[in-house]
C-alpha cells in the first residue's frame, strides 16, 4: 500500500499523546479534586499528622492529606536522584555515597524549603488566592468557568523554580496541560494539512505550542511576573526564580536517546523517522536533566580517584561533555509557558475535555501561523520532478510565459511550469532561472499546503456524545525524498 | 535533506477566538481635602462599585494623592500607561472619563485612514502587466 508510510511514521506521536493524556489523567485525578487546597494547607502548616474524622468525608480528606505528605517528603531533588540511582550507576555503593553527601549539603546552608536565610514559605499559602483583585480579574479576564476556583488559578502561577513542593508548585498542571495542548495542535495540523512535510509540522507544532508561543499567549493575558518568589508576593503574580533550573516532568513524549552526548558533541545528524520517534513533540532530543548530569560527573570523578575508569569513561573524563545550563531568558519563556499550559491542564481538571478543547482552540490555534513562510528549499526544481514521477504525472517543464525589459536593467520574466497540458504553477522573477525556480517552490507549496478545507473532522470530536462513528481522513504517504 | 524548516512564532489576533480586555488595572486617586477632587469623591462613594461589578477583567486600586488634582490612570496589557486628569468633574464626567480607559488597547491613538486592516493578502490579487490579453495599442 503506497501511502502506509506516511500513516506509520505519524500515528506513534499523536497515540503517545492520547496515552500520556490519560497517563497523566490517571496520575492528577487525585489531586484537584474541590476542596483539596484547603487540606494542603492543612498538611503543610502540621506534616506530621493530618487528624482524623469520624465522617466518610473526612476519612477521604485524610488520605489525600498521606498522598499530600508522601509527596511533600519525596521533593524533586530526590526524585532526580533516586532516577539517576536507578538507572546510571551500577555501583549501589558509589550512588549511596553521592546520595547522602546531597542531602548533607542540601540541608546544612538551607534549613527552609524557600532556600533564604529568613524563615517562610516559598509560595503564598493557598487560602490568600481569595483575597487577591490580581488574581480574581485574571481569572475573569481568561473568562473561566466558575468551577475553576481562584486557589487553582493561584497554584497555577507557581513555577517549579518557586516552589519546589509538587504540592504547591504547577509542574502537574503544566504536564497535563502540555498533553492537551500538544494533542489537539497536532490532530489540527495532521488533520487540516495532510501533506505537511514532517519538518514543517514539527516547527509547526513548535510555533504554535513551543515555550516562546506559550509565553506570548501569557503576556498577552496581562500576567506579570513578581520581582521574587515568596510567601508574602501577590499571588496573582507568576513566580519564577530565573537562577535556578525548571525541573519540568521530562519525557512527556519521546525517549532519551542512548547516543545523546554524541549528538551533543559532535552534532550527529536525526534522520525524521528517529525523531518521530524518539524525540520530543516538537522534534527536540529529550534532554537529561541538569540534576542528572551533575551527579553523573561526580560519580565518574568519585570513579576516577579509585581507579576504576572503562575505557569509554576515561574518554569521557578526559573530554566531557558540557552542560546544557538553561539561561535565564530560556527560564523566563519556560515559566510562562507553562503557567499557560498549567491554566489548559487546570480547565480540563476542573470543566471537563469540551471545554479545555475550546480554551486550546480560542486561544491557541486562533493565533495566526503562516506556513506557506516556513519552508526552504534546496533543490526545489529536482524535488518538483520528484515529486511528478512518483504521482504518476509527466514529466515537468518549465515555459516562459511572458516577459520583459529583457535587456534592461530590470527585467522581469513569468515563469510556468507544465506537466502534458497541465499548468501546475507559475512565478517570477528577475531572471530566468529565478523565475523557475520560482515556480518549481509554488508548485510545491500548493502541493505541500493541500488542506481538505476548515469543516476537516478531528479525531477528537469522537468523544462527543452522539458522535458519528469515525470515518478515516485522509493523510498523504509523506514528502518526496531527493 | 530536501526541505528545512524556517522557525516562526504563531502572532496573536485578539478578538479572534478568545477576546482578552486590554486593560488590566485602573488606579483612582484622589484627595480628601482639595476642592477639584468632590466630583471624584462622590464617584468613589456612589458610582464605583457598580463600575467594578460591571468589569470584573480590570484590577482596580483607590488611593489617596494629597494636595494634587484627582486622576485616573490605566494599565494596559502591553505594558503602557493611560492617564487622565479628572479634577472638577462631576461623579458621572468621571464615569465616561473611566470607561473611556477601560475600553482603550493600550496603543497610542491614531488616525485611521482605511476601513479594513487586514494581514491576510488581498482575495482578488494585484493586478499583473503579464497575465491576461495584452493591450492592443
Amino acid at each position: 500500500m503506497p501511502g502506509s508510510r506516511r500513516t506509520q511514521l505519524r500515528t506513534p506521536s499523536v497515540f503517545l499523546k492520547l496515552r500520556n493524556t490519560q497517563l497523566a489523567l490517571g496520575l492528577l485525578s487525585l489531586k484537584l479534586s474541590p476542596g483539596a487546597h484547603e487540606e494542603v494547607t492543612d498538611s503543610r502548616a502540621a506534616p506530621q499528622g493530618p487528624a482524623g474524622g469520624k465522617d466518610d468525608d473526612d476519612i477521604n480528606i485524610t488520605k489525600r492529606c498521606e498522598i499530600g505528605n508522601y509527596e511533600d517528603n519525596n521533593n524533586t531533588t530526590s526524585y532526580f536522584l533516586h532516577k539517576t540511582n536507578l538507572k546510571q550507576y551500577s555501583a549501589a555503593g558509589t550512588a549511596q555515597a553521592l546520595y547522602e553527601d546531597y542531602q548533607n549539603e542540601s540541608e546544612s546552608p538551607n534549613p527552609n524549603r524557600n532556600g533564604s536565610q529568613f524563615p517562610g514559605l516559598p509560595s503564598p499559602p493557598p487560602h490568600r488566592a481569595l483575597e487577591s483583585a490580581k488574581l480574581a480579574a485574571l481569572h475573569a479576564r481568561l473568562n473561566l468557568s466558575e468551577r475553576l476556583p481562584l486557589q487553582s488559578l493561584a497554584r497555577c502561577l507557581v513555577d517549579s523554580t518557586a516552589d519546589e513542593s509538587l504540592q504547591f508548585n504547577n509542574t502537574h498542571l503544566a504536564f497535563l496541560g502540555r498533553t492537551i495542548v500538544n494533542y489537539h495542535v497536532s490532530e489540527y495540523l495532521v488533520a487540516k494539512y495532510p501533506r505537511l512535510p514532517m519538518e514543517i509540522v514539527f516547527a509547526a507544532m513548535k510555533g504554535y505550542a513551543g515555550n516562546r508561543a506559550l509565553y506570548a499567549i501569557a503576556r498577552q493575558w496581562g500576567v506579570e511576573p513578581a520581582a521574587a518568589p515568596g510567601e508574602e508576593v501577590d499571588p496573582g503574580l507568576l513566580q519564577f526564580d530565573v537562577k535556578k533550573t525548571g525541573t519540568e516532568l521530562d519525557a512527556a513524549v519521546g525517549y532519551k536517546r542512548k547516543e545523546l552526548d554524541k549528538i551533543i558533541k559532535f552534532k550527529f545528524r536525526r534522520g525524521i523517522s528517529s525523531r518521530v520517534v524518539f524525540d520530543d513533540e516538537f522534534g527536540d532530543t529529550v534532554s537529561m536533566g541538569e540534576h542528572e548530569r551533575i551527579l553523573e560527573r561526580q560519580a565518574l570523578e568519585w570513579r576516577a580517584q579509585q581507579g576504576i575508569l572503562s575505557e569509554d569513561e576515561m574518554i569521557q573524563m578526559e573530554d566531557p561533555v558540557p552542560l546544557e545550563i538553561e539561561t535565564a531568558e530560556d527560564r523566563k519563556f519556560a515559566s510562562y509557558a507553562n503557567f499557560s499550559r498549567a491554566v489548559v491542564g487546570a480547565v480540563f481538571l476542573h470543566s471537563g475535555r469540551e471545554v479545555a478543547k475550546n480554551f486550546v482552540r480560542s486561544h491557541v490555534l486562533s493565533r495566526r501561523l503562516d506556513l506557506e513562510e516556513m519552508f526552504s528549499f534546496s533543490r526545489p526544481t529536482r524535488e518538483l520532478a520528484k515529486l511528478c514521477q512518483r504521482e504518476g504525472f509527466e514529466r515537468p517543464v518549465a515555459r516562459i510565459l511572458s516577459e520583459t525589459g529583457r535587456l534592461s536593467r530590470t527585467p522581469v520574466f513569468v515563469v510556468g511550469i507544465y506537466s502534458g497540458r497541465d499548468r501546475l504553477s507559475e512565478g517570477w522573477g528577475p531572471s530566468i532561472e529565478h523565475a523557475r525556480l520560482t515556480a518549481a517552490m509554488n508548485g510545491l507549496k500548493s502541493w505541500y499546503l493541500y488542506s481538505p478545507g476548515d469543516d476537516v473532522r478531528m479525531p477528537s470530536e469522537t468523544y462527543d456524545e452522539n458522535a458519528k462513528p469515525w470515518t478515516p481522513l485522509y493523510v498523504d504517504m509523506g514528502e518526496v525524498i531527493v | 535533506m530536501p526541505i528545512k524548516a524556517i522557525p516562526k512564532i504563531s502572532k496573536g489576533q485578539n478578538g479572534l477566538g478568545a477576546f482578552i480586555l486590554q486593560c488590566r488595572k485602573l488606579d483612582f486617586h484622589y484627595c480628601d481635602w482639595a476642592g477639584s477632587s468632590v466630583g471624584m469623591n462622590g464617584f468613589i462613594k456612589s458610582v464605583l462599585p457598580k463600575f467594578a461589578a460591571q468589569s470584573p477583567q480590570v484590577e482596580i486600586t483607590v488611593s489617596p494623592r494629597p494636595k494634587r488634582h484627582p486622576h485616573i490612570i490605566g494599565h494596559y496589557v502591553n505594558g503602557k500607561q493611560k492617564a487622565i486628569c479628572v479634577k472638577n468633574m462631576e461623579p458621572l464626567e468621571i464615569l465616561k472619563k473611566a470607561e473611556i480607559l477601560r475600553n482603550a488597547s493600550g496603543e497610542k491613538n491614531k488616525r485611521v485612514l482605511k476601513a479594513v486592516t487586514s494581514r491576510n493578502p488581498s482575495v482578488r490579487g494585484i493586478w499583473s502587466p503579464y497575465h491576461g490579453k495584452p493591450l492592443v495599442v
